[in-house]
């Protein structure tokens, strides 16, 4: 297993956000977490990327605690993120914000032959590469948040709702650039509200709910299951 | 209580009486300019905290107001022969009318607060200083105000200026206690904590400001009316220079900005330990060891002196005190569920008035559309549940409501009044009250005062006994009446929950806007506040609630609104709306809605 | 109306000027911009690099050259120090106002005790040459500072811009948490711009030394017009900071020429206030 989480509890003072979470990703799969709106599911993906302490459980990264890891030291061990809301500089230009994703060392070696995988992935950056990233799209700016991910060659690649504020039609795009990025060999952990896209691209799934894990497996399982409709319905 | 006031009020008066009879004593006059001085400073200090310490908007340019009312005295009294102490009263003004000119255009641009606030007023201090310079008032060769007449009220012109600088002090400590127990104090001291939540509860923000701003600065114009025949010379760059912020700042700071006191005792130390040192190379080292502290103090003591020995002499006394009950989780009895059909059927009914009518809001930030066009009616009496996935605009459309937000286009109708274009503190005093999805209590009053804030500045507009029993009404209701004198920051967070819920309340809103109040809490928690909830109703507040947490939602709510993309996107009973099959394809996608 | 020459001089004088305002705004416009604290020590700190710089060339015949490149690395660690200290009291950017106000005081009141509050003048032999262009005296110490500042303006740039420190500085500004996701140490880089800023001060100091007389009190007059400066200049823009420092020092110059010397301050103060009122979304 490339990422083991167990029994993770998350609060942000006494407000508990994610009471008891466990789950798994393994080399090259495609994980998602699935659930309403304030389950806690950012919570629980910034937990993992470094952002936040959690306050009880444990978190292993190809077998490293990273309990007392500091935050700038989690993306040298393997784990890259595309956050919520793209949060790109936006003061910055598009080639810049993908080299802040290669600022670590060993990243930045290789960062030309990672620029041009990039590239190559999403061309319509290598046009805008000089442009400042405030003025793209939101799909084009999801491209450059994807693409800085990628520039810091991670195992493990964590997307927060990757398909919110996007068009129909580019969230299409979008999961078809997470399963590309597999095919280049990281693992995939993401987070969605969009049932559908999140259970199609996925290879097994959590369902969270109210802070907590209900329900996980495959997604043709989940779906006959009634917990997702009375998750997101109430019925 | 009243007999220990009226003790020290009598104390009060009766030691200025005895301070003001010190020169008859036959002193060498150095002590009456000493302690002219030390006045003189707990005068300015405490009048720089009427806004600045009160409210929280630092000010580095009270030297302009203190440099207007010398100047003014100095010019009416030398170039046109106006007697001294009527020269007074206009120097007040004159400050004054300088201050709400600078207020008038300040306040209402809401990104200029903090440290953009103090340069600001720094800058207006170096304006006035240099049209002073450079105009006839004093043209760089200075203002000799000693062979002005000084009015004998004392043997010696130094006893009177003594005794001048003594009715100042004891007149300014008068007017900031007045004010600190007035609603423009609890209106400041909330205001500093959240303003944007101050003006949404009914503090009319704004007017308060100015007022703080225009007292501050009459007190400071009078005070530098007195003054300016203490000096007997006036030069632009000593009254401008950068002492009196300095030091007002430094005072107030050190003894505790925001208490009536706190700048006096701050003021008397350092004035003490300044004047200590007289010769010019020591009264320099003094400077320095002045700024020292300020700096020590502004990191180590960041609440000031008075009210950190306050909170010691508190914490002392709750120790002796009977330890209170047991932590038990606070909220009333679950609500057995049938209760619920008897109140549903009265809101059903169609013919249920509009409360609030919503009609075709639009709200645009900039090149974003939050709100396309969302027309709704919320019936009286009924419990509205706002669901919408992330994005689809329920929290602006709360915003927009209460007055946070100005409407883009269309009306807002509370019982048939425009309500669209009014401010937020006006929206509150007809009846709108709001809880904010994170609680916003103000952090440093009481948990029993932030609850009788709402209940003085909103729909009811109580007087201060009045508001103190209604918020104790609504603690009971809420069970926090144990914790009525917490502090909010001591609360854990379903308790600060209901703080929110109760402040809400304490302002008799018709009309309840519940933001995300669920989020946050375990299952037991959720149950008790959701019977809270069927209680609030039953008392015949309309209730809107935005929520993700669809169980409760559905089970608590006579209707549903499903907001999508700025837009309503369907409406009526939770049942048939979570089961509609569009309403399913937004949250779980198109193949799910068969 | 002054004469063309008379014009002409003010408007060189004045870019002169600027320069150096634009070269004392450079550390302050960096800390405010990149690092979120406002740190009026800056000024106090820019004059006691000038008096340091003034006693070692006095008393110890120190080239002004050599005394810059000394009191750089001490202002480095004094600017490192003093950052560690903010850290530890989680000072805020109003606390930071406040308590370097303090800090000035403290330093302008050292000042006045070893040196008095006598005015100095630093006599070098190039303090009084002047290059002649035209009818228009060019003084060569300003001119000099000009150079200097435009120098590290660029350099300064150039480091925001094409290393990897400076993005990292630049992204850690617009949004700490997801730059820390990255890797950057922004904590660790936090100290480094401190240092960086007060050895700038020191820098900038050197210059005050050459050009202006030096008096404890001139702490307090250059701080409008350098905060006014940096307004202008856009927060973290270095070539900012000297645009409006030029441009600022060219307007006053101009208005005492036309006007009267007693108006100059009001120009950049004006300019702050309606700055500060229009709200630009640079703030």
């Amino acid at each position: 297993m490339l990422l083991e989480a167990r029994n993770l509890r998350i609060a942000y003072g006494d407000a508990t956000a994610v009471w008891d979470a466990s789950l798994e990703v393994g080399e090259g799969e495609i994980v998602s977490v699935i659930g309403p709106n304030g389950a806690g599911k950012t919570t629980l993906i910034s937990a993992i990327a470094g952002l936040l302490r959690w306050n009880s459980g444990t978190l292993h990264l190809n077998g490293n605690d990273l309990a007392r890891v500091a935050a700038h030291r989690v993306c040298a061990h393997g784990i890259a993120l595309v956050p919520e809301g793209r949060r790109l500089f936006t003061r910055m230009s598009v080639e810049e914000n993908l080299e802040i994703g290669c600022y670590l060392p060993a990243a930045r070696a290789a960062r030309d032959a990672t620029l041009e995988r990039v590239y190559g992935l999403f061309p319509i950056l290598r046009q805008r590469r000089e442009q400042m990233a405030g003025l793209l799209s939101g799909g084009q700016q999801q491209m450059v948040a994807i693409g800085r991910a990628l520039m810091a060659r991670p195992r493990l690649m964590l997307f927060d709702e990757p398909s919110l504020g996007l068009a129909p039609a580019i969230v299409d795009d979008m999961f078809d650039i997470v399963r590309r990025v597999r095919e280049e060999g990281v693992a995939v952990l993401l987070v969605e509200q969009n049932v559908l896209k999140a259970m199609e691209i996925a290879d097994r799934a959590y369902v969270l709910e109210q802070g907590r894990i209900v329900s996980s497996g495959v997604p043709s399982d989940l779906l006959r299951q009634s917990h997702i409709r009375e998750a997101y319905l109430g019925v | 209580m009243t007999g220990r006031r009226a003790i020290s009020g009598i104390g009060a008066v009766g030691g200025v009486g005895l301070l003001a009879l010190l020169p008859l004593a036959g002193l060498p006059a150095f002590y009456d300019s000493f302690l002219y001085l030390i006045f003189y400073w707990i005068s300015l200090a405490t009048s720089w905290a009427i806004l600045s310490g009160f409210a929280g908007y630092f000010s580095f340019g009270h030297a302009a107001f203190f440099g207007a009312g010398m100047y003014t005295t100095a010019t009416l009294s030398v170039k046109f022969g106006v007697p001294f102490l009527v020269t007074l009263p206009v120097a007040a003004a004159v400050a004054a009318a300088l201050a709400v000119g600078i207020g008038a255009v300040v306040f209402r641009l809401r990104r200029l607060r903090g440290e953009l606030f103090a340069l600001l007023t720094l800058a207006v201090s170096f304006v006035v200083a240099t049209i002073i310079l450079n105009t006839g008032i004093d043209g760089g060769a200075g203002v000799l105000t000693s062979s002005v007449a000084v009015p004998h009220l004392m043997p010696s012109p130094s006893g009177t200026i003594y005794l001048l600088g003594l009715l100042m002090c004891a007149g300014t400590l008068a007017i900031t206690y007045a004010i600190a127990h007035s609603r423009l104090g609890i209106g400041l001291f909330a205001i500093h904590d959240d303003e944007d939540v101050a003006e949404v509860k009914g503090i009319p923000t704004f007017h308060y400001k100015l007022t703080a701003f225009a007292l501050s600065a009459a007190i400071a114009g009078a005070v530098g009316g007195v003054h300016a025949i203490y000096v007997g010379f006036l030069t632009v760059s000593e009254t401008f220079g950068i002492s009196v912020p300095l030091y007002v700042v430094l005072m107030s700071v050190l003894g505790g900005a925001r208490h009536w006191l706190g700048p006096a005792v701050g003021a008397a130390i350092i004035a003490a330990s300044l004047y200590a040192f007289t010769s010019g190379d020591q009264a320099m080292i003094g400077r320095g060891i002045v700024a020292f502290i300020l700096v020590v103090a502004i990191l180590i003591l960041p609440e000031g002196i008075v009210p950190s020995w306050q909170r010691w002499w508190a914490r002392l006394r709750t120790r002796e005190a009977t330890t209170p009950t047991a932590s038990e989780a606070p909220g009333i009895a679950a609500i057995p569920r049938n209760e619920k059909a008897s109140g549903k059927v009265a809101s059903l009914h169609p013919q249920t008035r509009a409360i609030l009518e919503i009609r075709d809001v639009h709200k645009s930030f900039g090149g974003l559309q939050a709100l396309r066009g969302v027309t709704l009616d919320v019936r009286e009496g009924e419990i509205l549940g706002l669901v919408g996935p992330n994005g689809s605009g329920k929290t602006t459309l709360i915003n927009v409501i209460t007055g946070h937000f100005p409407l883009t286009s269309g009306s807002l109708l509370l019982d048939g009044t425009a309500i669209g274009d009014l401010s937020a503190h006006s929206i509150a005093g007809r009846g709108i009250a709001r809880t904010y999805q994170i609680p916003r209590p103000f952090a440093h009053l009481t948990v029993l005062d932030n609850v009788a804030l709402a209940a003085a500045f909103g729909a009811a507009g109580l007087g201060r006994a009045a508001s103190l029993a209604e918020a104790r009404r609504w603690l009971d209701f809420t069970g926090l009446r144990a914790k009525e004198n917490v502090l909010p920051a001591d609360l854990n967070l379903h308790e600060r929950k209901f703080l929110e819920l109760a402040r809400a309340l304490s302002a008799s809103p018709r009309l309840l806007l519940l933001d995300e109040v669920l989020s946050g809490l375990n299952p037991a928690e959720i149950d008790r506040a959701i019977g809270l909830i069927r209680e609030i109703r039953a008392q015949g507040t309309t209730i809107v609630f935005v929520e993700h947490l669809m169980r409760a939602v559905v089970e608590l709510s006579d209707r549903i609104a499903v907001l999508n993309e700025g837009v309503l996107f369907a409406l009526g009973e939770p049942g048939a709306v979570m089961r509609d099959p569009r309403v399913v394809s937004i949250y779980l996608g198109k193949a799910h809605a068969a | 109306m002054p004469s063309m020459t008379l014009l002409g001089q003010s408007l060189v004088s004045g870019v002169l000027l600027g320069s150096l305002y634009g070269l004392v705004a450079l550390g302050l416009s960096l800390s405010w911009g990149l690092l979120r604290l406002v740190n009026l020590a800056h000024f106090a700190l820019a004059f006691l690099g000038a008096y340091l710089v003034y006693h070692l060339g006095t008393v110890w015949h120190l080239s002004p050259w050599w005394a810059a490149l000394l009191i750089a690395p001490l202002f480095f660690a004094f600017g490192v120090l003093q950052h560690a200290v903010f850290l530890y009291f989680r000072v805020t950017e109003l606390t930071s106002l406040l308590a370097t106000f303090g800090i000035s005081v403290i330093i302008e009141s050292a000042l006045q005790w070893i040196w008095t509050a006598d005015f100095r003048r630093f006599e070098t032999h190039y303090a009084s040459t002047s290059l002649k262009l035209g009818p228009i005296y060019v003084p060569v110490v300003e001119l000099a500072a000009c150079i200097a500042a435009a120098a590290l303006a660029w350099a300064t740039w150039a480091w925001l811009r094409w290393t990897y420190v400076g993005k990292a500085l630049r992204a850690a500004a617009e949004d700490p948490e997801i730059a820390v996701a990255f890797g950057i140490n922004r904590r660790g880089l936090s100290f480094l711009l401190s240092g960086v800023c007060a050895a700038y001060a020191g820098v900038a100091g050197a210059f005050i030394a050459l050009i202006s007389t030096l008096a404890p009190s001139q702490i307090w007059t250059w701080l409008g017009v350098v905060f006014a400066v940096v307004i202008i200049g856009r927060l973290g823009n270095p070539l900012g900071a000297l645009a409006a420092g030029v441009l600022i020092g060219a307007a006053e110059s101009v208005a005492m020429a036309t006007f009267s010397p007693a108006w100059a301050p009001v120009v950049s103060f004006s300019v702050l206030i309606a700055l500060l009122l229009w709200q630009p979304d640079w703030l």
